[in-house]
């Protein structure tokens, strides 16, 4: 399976100002240090080999959408936040090269910044389209509705022209997607979450967001251990530090990167994916709370086999 | 994980050895809410857990340090002492050290 990684912001769309980016070349130019550059070619490998991710990169603004590469003859696609837009616009690409027009959606819940791309999600204007939406909520077509009547959106959803349907599936009940079998986890989050376990020949993905892991319920935990037990990768919400998990930001629905990696660890997950970041970071502080989140993994591990922890960004593709 | 208790003077002091995981932090966890009761019965007195003998705490443990402070409430205050350097990082990295007083 690949995953690739559309969208990876929490809450809310972010865009990068100019100060950011004027921030980011006054780095690059001092660490450039009066080198003379023979061309962008010699000055983009330099870059690369000498910047760290904050500055030469970025994290992205989208949010939440996620793909994993690996179905029959489908698309399989974890949310449809402000990142589905584009991966809409990829698929028109891959499609005209003769990609089948399936898609496989699983939604995590419903609340805004989960389902926003969907009104820009162009293949849903395709007639040769089909379009499964699979949740745990039975509520989740009124949910995309909703957001497309008239107070909210020019658009109405009756007027897409794909194929949709929508399947209701139990928690711990697992079912197959074209060639996937995709198991259920339900978790503590506003009119509730879930998280979706992908497997397919002995490799699993595990897709864990807007999931809050309560302070008062550590008993819990043990279920998602085993749901997370042995995956390959696991896409876990790090939106919060723990302390602002347990005070300030208390049953606002999230979890932090010290959860994370301590589920995953007992767990035995072999790879850990930082994600749903939050919008008010900073590249500079999302590549901190990574820095920080590898140094833990590290202070914790003791005899167990080493986490990998990695931090998505809108554009990043992981091979599982 | 051991825990001890010890009155001293004007306070009660706790001091856990070992590590705080996924395995002991229940043990923990009763530990402290007990000494947390035992310091209210003794009229509010402050509750020190010394951390000087503590390998590690991960998040379980650290957590339960939250539930002692909510069974504390504003009758019984919770400080951290002597934290090894580990232990140290860890609360930085979890900002738990902007939740509790770390001394020593």
């Amino acid at each position: 399976m690949l995953v690739r990684f559309w969208g990876t912001r929490g809450s809310l769309p972010v865009a990068q100002k100019a100060g950011a980016i004027q921030g980011k070349i006054a780095k690059a130019l001092v660490a450039a240090g009066g080198h003379v550059f023979e061309d962008e070619a010699e000055a983009a490998a330099f870059a690369a080999a000498n910047l760290d991710f904050a500055t030469f990169g970025a994290f992205g603004g989208a949010t939440s959408c996620v793909e994993i590469e690996g179905g029959d003859d489908a698309y399989l696609i974890c949310d449809m936040g402000s990142g589905l837009r584009e991966f809409g616009l990829d698929a028109f690409r891959r499609c005209a090269a003769g990609h089948a027009r399936t898609y496989h959606f699983f939604l995590s819940h419903l609340h805004w910044d989960h389902i926003m791309g969907f009104p820009f999600f162009g293949p849903a204007f395709d007639p040769g389209a089909t379009i499964v939406i699979h949740a745990g909520h039975a509520d989740a077509e009124a949910g995309l509705r909703r957001q497309q009547e008239e107070i909210s959106f020019p658009v109405p959803f009756d007027w897409l022209r794909a194929k949709i349907s929508f399947q209701t599936h139990a928690v711990g009940e697992p079912f197959d997607a074209a060639g996937v079998t995709v198991t259920l986890i339900r978790q503590h989050h506003s009119h509730d979450s879930y998280g979706f376990h992908f497997a397919r020949d002995g490799r699993a993905v595990i897709y864990s967001t807007d999931s809050e892991h309560k302070v008062d319920h550590m008993d819990a935990e043990a279920a998602f251990e085993a749901f997370f037990a042995g995956a390959d990768l696991v896409i876990c919400d790090t939106m919060y530090s723990l302390g602002d998990t347990v005070s300030l930001k208390q049953d606002w629905g999230h979890s932090s990167n010290v959860v994370a990696v301590d589920l995953c660890l007992a767990a035995g997950a072999k790879r850990l994916a930082l994600f749903h970041h939050e919008p008010t970071y900073s590249d500079a502080d999302i590549q901190r709370m990574h820095q920080e989140t590898l140094r833990y993994e590290e202070l914790v591990r003791e005899d167990r086999p080493p986490l990998q922890v990695i931090c998505s960004y809108d554009g990043l593709e992981v091979r599982v | 994980m051991d825990w001890q208790l010890e009155r001293e003077g004007s306070r009660f002091v706790g001091r856990v050895k070992g590590r705080v995981d996924e395995t002991t932090w229940e043990a923990f966890s009763q530990a402290l809410i007990a000494a947390v009761k035992d310091a209210a019965a003794a009229g509010g007195a402050p509750l020190v857990v010394d951390l000087s003998g503590l390998d590690y705490m991960s998040s379980r443990g650290l957590r339960a340090l939250t539930m002692a402070r909510r069974e504390a409430g504003e009758a019984v205050a919770i400080s951290l002492a002597s934290p090894n350097a580990r232990m140290r990082e860890i609360l930085a990295i979890s900002r738990y050290d902007k939740l509790f007083e770390v001394t020593g």
